[in-house]
Order: structure tokens, then C-alpha cells, then sequence
């Protein structure tokens, strides 16, 4: 008995060399960082005297009255909402339309999904280049006078980024939810024709609950990707026209990169910290309850 | 799962009818639409500069020149840029594939609180992107001197792909039978020895999908390589392009020349073992 417990303690302690270097690593590369942004949160730290003088929650108090901050949320909160609806919508379209029966399936998978492998910065800078050159010059082949123009107006420039997102993210997710439907039984669907259940039935009651699990890691993912986005406005709007389209990642990055004001900065990106494990917990755990209930 | 898929392929779900043809010729519009941009890219990449500005930007060039290319490769620094981002990305992936897989194994294996603690811990990172902690980040690496430096990127690589990779290997570890394990230890192995001899050589496709994802998440990455370095002779090829981007905003045919070599690699690894991205973009997605 007393052998085996000491085993079993060695075991325990080689498991533990096997766990401990990637998480020290971890550690040191993300959770430190996460907690030193809190404390220099409350700071008036310029990221470069060896001072960081303590202000409690000032930064906070100015955070709330700071239009900018205020107009960087509205547009990350308004790019996300739009995101998470047409990403799911249409990539849940496709990957049926794909899994419907038509040949050549494969072909379509890779067209849809190549936009994907592509940087964001690079896809930011072909859109800027469809939007500016290539969209007017199809206007002038077809005699029509659309406005394609959408980076360069403020009403119009979330469309844009939005029309670019999509084409990179739509054929990913769609990779996802095809993967589900193909996880259906195709007799759950004919047992539910013997039994006169209409398309619109089948989709609701077979098809969306069969693909739950796939469903919370696309609405998941496809948040957590739009609250951060980045590198797709640095080649493409650079945040503008005006503020248009300035990000809360690209508004910390100005203030505290750009204005040194590295303080403030940490209170930004805490926020976002906040926010995104927020909308994790919402999400998972709204969206897991309904997986129980399929 | 790839079994399902050629099963489908050989008896399809329903006949073929009219309405299948008419989802077939809508979704070839669809893609089309999707591949477009592509092939402008492509197209731009061969046009001369002349043909830029005075063609429209739907014609083709009028000879197949390779100018745009040699300028981008010089423009690039093509030669640094490429090796760096090519180094960074294996460097990392490789230890990744180390790290993820003992870690994942361990916290499978053990029953100790502290192990459960650990994949709680590790899924924390997913939750939390490391694009919204890149100032803490930029800050503990250049108070650690680790801003630009090679081993600095590749740490910061690792530490904020750990999460992810500790994921996919855990939910891997189910196809790992246990008996063999046993057995192993019956034999006198250590822990060690038993992952080593044993678990790993059968996480060898995890491992696979662990390196693809992750080295198409590296390739691409352009905020942490932007944040830690800025030595010209460190630069990845993403941070060279943004570069190019916004110094040569008129001429984009070099531009786009220099979107292509970027992205030839990626697309190469991606066609080779699709196989392996699929099945770690699926993981969780399929009811089992």
C-alpha cells in the first residue's frame, strides 16, 4: 500500500514536469499580462519614467466620458452584431446548399474557403483596391452608377469592412456547419417524411438541433474574432474616414503605442478583456442549455 | 468522419432534380463572386505600369511579365523576410506540437485537482485573444528584453497558441488507448518513457492538425510581429507588406505581386493537408 502510494506521488510529479513548461510559458506570455493591465489601469503610467503614479479609477471615469472610446465600442459592437448574423446565416445557407446534392461539392468548398488562408491585412488591402479601382470600373462596363466608393464615407465604410470579413470568414465557418450536416443520419430526415413533415419542419427540428454543438463554436468564434479586429482596418481605413471605423483594438493602440498614455491604454484594453469574457460566458452558456435540450 | 463523407459521395442523399441544378447554378454564381477578387489579384500581379493606369482594371495584360515580382521580391527584402517569417513560424509550431501534446497528455492522464485546474486555466486563452492584451504583452516583453529578438517573437508565438493547441489535444486523447499505456507501465516505463515510446508516435495526426492551424494562425499574424519587432532584419513578410502597402499606394501591381508570394506558401500547405485543417476546424463541431 505504501509503495504504491509513493508511485503513484512519482507519477504525479512526472505528469507535473510534463504540464509545467507550458505553463509557465503561458503564464508569463498572458495571465501576467492580463493582470499587469489591470494594475496599470490604474495608473497615469507613460510607459517610460520608472513613476507609474497610482490614480485609482480615474482612468475608468474618463473612459465613460471619452467620445472616442464611446465611438470605438459603437463601432466594434455594431461590426460584431453585423458579423455574427451574416457569417452564421450565410455560412449555414451554403454549407446546405452544398450538402443538398450537387456535384462537384469539393470545387465549391475550396472557393469558398481559400479567402480564409489570406492575412487580414492583405484581404483589407484588395477590398480597399475592389472598392476603389476594380467595383467602378464594372459600373463603367455595364453603364450603371452604383457607389462603390464605401471606405470612403462614414455611413457606408461598415458595409464595407463587413462585405470584406465575410468573403474572408464565410467559406470557414461554412467548413464547420458542413462538417455537422454530413454528422446527420440521413434516416432521422426520412423517418420525419414518413411522417409528413414539411422542409421548413425538418430544418427546424432536425437540422438546428442536430448542429448545436456547431452552432456555439461558430456565433463564439465569430464574435470573439469581431470584437478583435485589427489588422484588417490597418491596410484598409486605417480607422477612418474620421472615426468611422475605428476599433477599440485600434483606439488602444493609438492612445497607448501612438500617445504614450499607457494608463489609460490598459484601462481600454481591460474593458475588452470584460467584454469578451462576458460574451463567452452569455454564449456558452445560453447556447450549451439548448445543446442539452436537443 | 471521412468515412461519412465518401459514403455520401457514392450514394448521394437525394436524386439529382431541378432544384438541385437550380442550387447548383446559383452557388456556381456564389463562388464565382468568391474567387473573383483572386483573380484580380492575379491579374493586377502581371500588369505592367502603363497597363495600371491606362487599361481598365478588368483587362488583361498584354504580355505574361514577371517585373512586379522581381520588384516585389527586392521591395520585400524578400530573402529576410521570408526566412524570418518561415523560421518563426516552424520554430514555433514544432515546440507547440512538443508542448500541447505532453501537456494535453498530462492533463488527460492525471486525476489531480491541479491538472483539472490546468485545462480551465489553458481555455482562458481562447476566451481571451491575445490582440486584446497586446499592450501588457508588448510591455512584459520589453521589460524582459525580449522585443526584438528571434527567441522574444517565437515565445510570444507559443504563449498565445498554447491554448488553443492544449484544447485540440485534449479532445484528441480519446483516440488514445489507454490498455497500451497500461501495458507499457506494466513493462516498467516511466511516465516519460510510456509518452515518448508510446502516446506520441499515436498523436502524430493531432500533431499534424496542431501544426497546420497554427502555422497558417503565425504566418498570417501581423499585430504581435509589428508589436515586437522592428530591427529591419527581423521583419516578417506580413509587417514588410503592410509596409509596402502604405509607401506605394499608387503602385499596387507590385503590391499585389508581393500578395501572391505571401500567400503561395499557405495555399501549398493548406492543399497538401486539408485532410488535417479540416479535422482541427471540426473539433467539438460533430455530435459524436
Amino acid at each position: 500500500m505504501k509503495k504504491n502510494n509513493s508511485m503513484e506521488k512519482s507519477m504525479e510529479r512526472q505528469y507535473l514536469v510534463m504540464v509545467l513548461p507550458g505553463f509557465i510559458i503561458f503564464t508569463i506570455g498572458l495571465i501576467i499580462p492580463m493582470f499587469m493591465a489591470l494594475r496599470y489601469s490604474f495608473t497615469s503610467w507613460d510607459g517610460m519614467s520608472s513613476v507609474k503614479p497610482f490614480v485609482g479609477f480615474q482612468n475608468y471615469i474618463d473612459l465613460i466620458k471619452d467620445p472616442e472610446f464611446r465611438s470605438a465600442w459603437w463601432f466594434t459592437f455594431k461590426f460584431t452584431i453585423g458579423n455574427t448574423i451574416l457569417q452564421n446565416v450565410f455560412a449555414l445557407l451554403f454549407a446546405m446548399a452544398l450538402d443538398s446534392g450537387i456535384k462537384a461539392q469539393k470545387l465549391y468548398r475550396t472557393a469558398f474557403f481559400v479567402p480564409c488562408l489570406i492575412s487580414a491585412v492583405i484581404v483589407g488591402f484588395v477590398w480597399l483596391r475592389m472598392f476603389s479601382n476594380v467595383l467602378p470600373a464594372i459600373n463603367d462596363l455595364l453603364g450603371t452608377n452604383f457607389n462603390f466608393l464605401l471606405f470612403g464615407d462614414g455611413k457606408t465604410v461598415l458595409s464595407g469592412l463587413l462585405i470584406a470579413n465575410n468573403w474572408q470568414w464565410i467559406g470557414y465557418w461554412m467548413l464547420i456547419y458542413l462538417a455537422g450536416l454530413q454528422s446527420i443520419p440521413s434516416d432521422l430526415y426520412e423517418a420525419a417524411k414518413v411522417d409528413g413533415a414539411g422542409a421548413f419542419t425538418r430544418f427546424k427540428n432536425i437540422t438546428i438541433p442536430m448542429l448545436a454543438p456547431a452552432i456555439t463554436i461558430c456565433v463564439v468564434g465569430i464574435t470573439t474574432g469581431s470584437l478583435k479586429v485589427y489588422d484588417l482596418l490597418v491596410s484598409s481605413t486605417k480607422g477612418g474616414p474620421g472615426r468611422a471605423s475605428t476599433s477599440i483594438i485600434y483606439q488602444t493602440y493609438t492612445t497607448a503605442i501612438n500617445g504614450r498614455q499607457y494608463g489609460y491604454g490598459s484601462a481600454m484594453s481591460v474593458s475588452l478583456v470584460i467584454v469578451l469574457l462576458l460574451v463567452a460566458l452569455i454564449q456558452v452558456k445560453g447556447l450549451k442549455s439548448k445543446e442539452v435540450q436537443a | 468522419m471521412n468515412r461519412k463523407r465518401k459514403e455520401k459521395q457514392d450514394i448521394p442523399k437525394q436524386a439529382y432534380t431541378r432544384v438541385t441544378l437550380l442550387i447548383q447554378i446559383f452557388m456556381t454564381v456564389v463562388a464565382a463572386m468568391f474567387i473573383a477578387p483572386i483573380l484580380i489579384i492575379i491579374n493586377y500581379s502581371f500588369k505592367t505600369k502603363k497597363e495600371l493606369y491606362l487599361t481598365s482594371p478588368l483587362s488583361l495584360p498584354s504580355e505574361l511579365q514577371f517585373d512586379n515580382y522581381k520588384k516585389a521580391f527586392t521591395k520585400l527584402n524578400m530573402v529576410t523576410t521570408f526566412s524570418n517569417t518561415f523560421f518563426y513560424t516552424v520554430v514555433s509550431v514544432v515546440i507547440l506540437a512538443l508542448l500541447c501534446g505532453t501537456t494535453a497528455w498530462a492533463i488527460a492522464r492525471c486525476k489531480a485537482k491541479f491538472f483539472r485546474f490546468c485545462y480551465i486555466y489553458f481555455i482562458v486563452g481562447i476566451l481571451i485573444p491575445y490582440q486584446a492584451l497586446f499592450l501588457p504583452i508588448y510591455i512584459i516583453g520589453y521589460n524582459m528584453k525580449l522585443t526584438n529578438t528571434r527567441i522574444g517573437i517565437i515565445f510570444m508565438y507559443i504563449a498565445t497558441g498554447i491554448s488553443f493547441g492544449v484544447f485540440l489535444m485534449t479532445s484528441f486523447m480519446s483516440t488514445v488507448p489507454i490498455e497500451l499505456e497500461e501495458a507499457a507501465r506494466i513493462d516498467g516505463c516511466s511516465v516519460f518513457r510510456t509518452y515518448f515510446s508510446v502516446v506520441m508516435p499515436l498523436l502524430k495526426p493531432a500533431m499534424a492538425t496542431l501544426v497546420i492551424m497554427q502555422a497558417f494562425q503565425i504566418w498570417n499574424d501581423y499585430l504581435l510581429a509589428s508589436l515586437y519587432v522592428s530591427k529591419k532584419q527581423l521583419k516578417t513578410l506580413t509587417v514588410a507588406i503592410q509596409s509596402l502597402f502604405s509607401a506605394q499606394t499608387s503602385d499596387y501591381s507590385t503590391a499585389m505581386a508581393a500578395i501572391i508570394i505571401s500567400v503561395l506558401p499557405i495555399a501549398i500547405l493548406f492543399i497538401s493537408l486539408q485532410k488535417y485543417f479540416i479535422k482541427g476546424m471540426t473539433v467539438g463541431a460533430v455530435k459524436g
